[in-house]
């Protein structure tokens, strides 16, 4: 059993791991210890427990601490890595990628504002047709845009301001036809016909008669006046009573 | 139909070519750190839980989790201490969830008052004072735990304790030393006990 008044001073010295047989003659709580232990044999004895506790607590700790670590840990998060989503870049990140997307939509907006307007003129001014048909002139020269299309895949798309071609192609003024691959060589005789035969493609362009479901314009009935006649004679009437009578 | 949608601006394929590019290098970068962090991830969870299936499965979270973060950690000579705060966190998570798991289970199955039985390592007396110490050292409070986790591994210096953890070197001495002290006091009894036999 240790004396009380070194008692958390050789705990202290056991933890720090100094021993106060080899400490400095500076040190003055040392000093005192080194001496007390000259003459009390238990205080020896307690510190040497303490020294002895201490080095099986690193020892302990440094088992646990270094435990080996398992073959498999880093194949398995490599494996782990490759299922997870790839790691997001700076520029990306969620508040930078929203301001972005707000931007863009704004300048999209004020860039396809006035294009639509100018398209939409155009499209009332000129013919929507760009292939090389001669339309007859007349009243049934005029092409509906909806009855033909030229082929979408002009330098026009590529030079549109906007980006997206879906939308683009929706939008855009120019007709355009979505032909698929394997129509797209019966599709070209096709116009090389129309091309051809400028009265064929002049009645096939034509313009559709009324559309049935216009409103019927019904003349008045023409009702002749009505004539009134008088009715035939009494006297024939009479004969005709005594007849049955007879 | 089918035309339109094979045209793509060449922005697009550029920014997603660079995209790629970047996430190429990053995971160039991160298996680097990987094969020299990893070990050390490990070490941590296991030194907080005492088990190694759940060490294992604890490094093998935080490592992935710093991986989906990995754009975020501006200065890569941080990775290291960063690494070791997500898997001391995510180690002490998922020791409170085994405890109050093991409590839920003592409630149902064992009486209050009934110790719980012995472990194999408890019935060797070599294995038993390690027992004690790792009982001992989960009941340490975290700041001083996982200092005195780190300074017990190999190859860690006091300033390279302090970088990892944030604090001054004085201070992971004075952590280091409080800790010691306090395992000291709950282990000496054991000690004595253990020397007796």
């Amino acid at each position: 059993m240790p004396c009380e008044n070194y008692k958390d001073a050789l705990t202290e010295a056991a933890a720090s791991g100094a021993d106060p047989a080899n400490a400095l003659r500076s040190n003055a709580k040392m000093a005192a210890l080194r001496a007390h232990f000259e003459s009390c044999a238990s205080c020896r004895t307690a510190f040497a427990e303490e020294q002895a506790l201490f080095i099986s607590i690193d020892a302990g700790l440094h088992a646990t601490a270094n435990a080996e670590v398992p073959a498999c840990l880093l194949p398995r998060v490599r494996a782990a890595l490759d299922e997870v989503e790839a790691p997001r870049l700076p520029w990306m990140s969620p508040l930078i990628f929203a301001s972005a997307s707000v931007a863009l939509a704004f300048l999209v907006f004020l860039i396809a504002r006035p294009h639509r307007s100018v398209s939409d003129d155009q499209a009332k001014q000129t013919p929507p047709i760009s292939m090389p048909l001669k339309p007859p002139t007349g009243s049934h020269g005029e092409i509906s845009p909806s009855s033909v299309q030229s082929p979408s895949t002009t330098a026009n798309h590529f030079r549109a301001p906007r980006k997206s071609t879906l939308v683009h192609s929706a939008a855009s003024s120019n007709p355009e036809v979505l032909v698929p691959p394997d129509e797209r060589e019966a599709f070209a005789r096709f116009v090389a016909e129309l091309n051809a035969r400028s009265d064929f493609a002049a009645a096939f362009v034509a313009q559709a008669p009324e559309k049935k479901d216009a409103l019927v314009v019904v003349d008045p009935l023409q009702i002749s006046d009505i004539e009134l006649k008088p009715l035939e004679s009494k006297e024939t009437e009479s004969s005709d009573r005594a007849g049955e009578k007879h | 139909m089918q035309e339109l949608a094979l045209i793509q601006p060449g922005g697009m394929a550029r920014d997603e070519f660079l995209r790629e590019a970047a996430q190429a290098e990053a995971r160039r970068e991160f298996e680097e750190l990987l094969a020299e962090c990893g070990p050390l991830a490990y070490r941590v969870a296991r030194g907080v839980l005492r088990n190694s299936a759940d060490a294992e499965d604890v490094a093998q979270e935080a490592l992935l989790r710093a991986y989906r973060r990995f754009d975020r950690l501006r200065d890569r000579n941080r990775f290291r201490a960063w690494l070791v705060r997500i898997a001391f966190r995510l180690a002490l998570d998922r020791l409170r969830s085994s405890k109050r798991r093991e409590q839920r289970d003592t409630f149902w199955s064992h009486p209050a008052h009934q110790p719980p039985a012995a472990t194999v390592e408890d019935l060797a007396v070599s294995n038993e004072f390690q027992a004690h110490l790792d009982r001992a050292l989960g009941e340490l409070p975290e700041k001083l735990r996982l200092v005195l986790l780190l300074a017990a591994m190999e190859d860690h210096t006091i300033d390279e304790i302090a970088a990892i953890v944030g604090v001054s070197a004085g201070t992971v001495k004075s952590r280091i030393f409080y800790a010691r002290k306090q395992l000291a006091e709950k282990l000496r009894c054991h000690a004595k006990t253990i020397k007796t036999r």
